[in-house]
């Protein structure tokens, strides 16, 4: 049997395929977000920095991000009780709140949990800022708290063994523990005085993030299990404290549609006139 | 009427096909970026054009089917094809801008070298310690107490792994050890995380810096305990040649 060409729409059909593919090869695979980075989205009204447990956290985006113990450095340890940490966050473009989630059998004084930031544009190692042998790295800005203490740090470093606190106390945090979870929330405001010191977050921008946690239980010995460097890590992840909305990409859409339209009006017209 | 177009629709289409698919199945390929495969499907686009131009009859007969096409000269299932390509036009042209003007919420991308070069005092050494089987049993030996948290069984996944991003290298990995020298890991072991230079950034390894801690004659007998264990020889300059 003959085949029956049907002339002038298999070209067409293989136009539009054309402008999918090309549409496609465009096209970038969905990013996973909420295991690389931790959002903080912009509220209005009071933000929930004293009080790990309100409601307001539960409309928070929640990343989870793994553990693992501390073997850079000597004195390291190999087994940690937190095996991960649920971050969130929020800010009210004013303040910037972190709370920090993860499980600890037991509450215990010497319990303790800590951020850690790079400061300024200076990249720095994980740990502590450690110094680079080939290139200059930058200092890290540690926002620490611990159970019995009650209250955050903010502290320094650029390297192992030299964590300070700043002459500057900017950081507040609260703890609690509840059935086996530990709450911590972080604050400051999203930037300070001190640049050369402190990480300035500027909103719709990423900054690196580490976290570390102590359990502080207490060993026959009469020491913390973790302690020191001694402590469950993980190395640099991203956050973000989110911009105020932006609208104009829509705007800037809407205006390219309108001139694509134009331009197809004005290029039938002619092509018709010409023809 | 739009014969003339079938073939070089039917050539990108192929040409598509391959970069996509056939690729990235080569031996040592990988998967092309998406950017990649549109630069080189424009290319094509472009030699398609240049091609279809080179006479004046050919160019007739590559744009006429296109002009009748947008000037609706064909009707029937052509118009209704057309009043779609007209609207389909504009939209996608609003849709690359939104793109672009967009803040991503992608974190930045990171570049980085995952086998930097090393210093130019770590080119080339040999290994100077005697590969016997006391030797080999010794550096594993250590491997085991200093080593196997993070990377195991050779296979990169120790108890201590989970955390850390890159994940600890898998020695098994014919990409890892196998296409390196004995120098090359002599100086990621002795200088460690630290050690790395400005395109090992973001400096998210955990690796310590053994120097602080083991001799440079056991830092080669873990070398060889771990070609051994990995079941990989290292490169040599004979082979790379």
């Amino acid at each position: 049997m003959a085949r029956v060409r049907r002339p002038g729409t298999s070209w067409w059909v293989g136009a539009v395929g054309l402008v999918g593919l090309c549409v496609a090869a465009q096209v970038q695979p969905a990013y996973s977000q909420q295991s690389v980075s931790v959002r903080a989205a912009l509220v209005k009204g009071s933000l929930p920095a004293d009080d790990p447990t309100a409601a307001a956290w539960a409309t928070a985006a929640v990343s989870e991000f793994p553990m693992s113990p501390q073997v850079h450095w000597p004195v390291r340890i190999t087994d940690v009780t937190a095996k991960s940490v649920k971050v969130r966050g929020l800010h009210d473009g004013t303040t910037v709140a972190i709370m920090v989630e993860y499980t600890d059998p037991s509450e215990d004084p010497d319990d303790a949990a800590a951020l850690e930031f790079m400061v300024g544009d200076t990249k720095a190692h994980f740990a502590h800022g450690q110094p680079m042998a080939q290139v200059e790295g930058g200092p890290v800005n540690i926002w620490y708290w611990k159970n019995k203490d009650g209250k955050g740090a903010d502290l320094g470093a650029k390297g192992f063994g030299t964590l300070k606190p700043h002459g500057h106390q900017d950081v507040k945090a609260k703890g609690v523990y509840q059935g086996g979870v530990w709450k911590v929330v972080f604050s400051r405001t999203l930037n300070t005085e001190h640049v050369a010191e402190d990480t300035q977050f500027q909103p719709g921008q990423f900054a690196s993030i580490a976290f570390a946690v102590w359990d502080g239980k207490k060993m026959e010995t009469g020491q913390p299990k973790e302690k020191g460097s001694e402590k469950a890590i993980s190395s640099w992840w991203y956050f973000r404290a989110d911009a105020p909305p932006d609208y104009s990409p829509y705007m800037y859409a809407l205006l390219a549609v309108a001139l694509a339209l134009g331009f197809e009006l004005v290029l039938v017209r002619r092509l018709k006139k010409g023809s | 009427m739009g014969g003339v177009l079938v073939r070089p629709v039917i050539l990108t289409v192929c040409i598509y096909l391959f970069l996509k698919f056939i690729v990235p199945n080569l031996p040592h390929s990988a998967p092309l970026p998406s950017s990649l495969i549109f630069l080189y499907l424009m290319l094509t686009t472009a030699g398609i054009v240049i091609f279809a131009t080179l006479s004046g009859a050919s160019k007739d007969a590559f744009f006429g089917p296109i002009l009748r096409f947008l000037t609706g000269e064909g009707g029937g299932a052509l118009s209704s094809a057309r009043y779609l390509v007209l609207a389909l036009f504009p939209l996608l042209v609003g849709w690359q801008t939104y793109g672009s003007t967009a803040s991503s919420d992608a974190p930045p991308g990171e570049n980085r070298t995952i086998h930097p070069a090393p210093p130019g005092e770590y080119t080339g050494l040999s290994n100077p310690v005697p590969k016997t089987l006391d030797n080999i049993n010794y550096g594993k030996g250590l491997y085991a107490s200093r080593c196997s948290p993070c990377h195991g069984n050779f296979d990169g996944k120790g108890f201590a792994a989970a955390g850390f991003t890159p994940p600890p290298a898998n020695f098994k990995d014919p990409t890892t050890i196998a296409m390196l020298q004995e120098s090359y890991l002599f100086w990621r072991i002795k200088k460690g995380g630290v050690g790395l230079p400005v395109e090992g950034m973001p400096w998210k390894t955990a690796m310590p810096r053994w120097e602080l801690e083991m001799s440079d004659e056991d830092i080669w007998k873990v070398i060889m305990g771990e070609y051994d264990g990995a079941g990989q020889k290292p490169r040599t300059w004979d082979e790379s040649e």
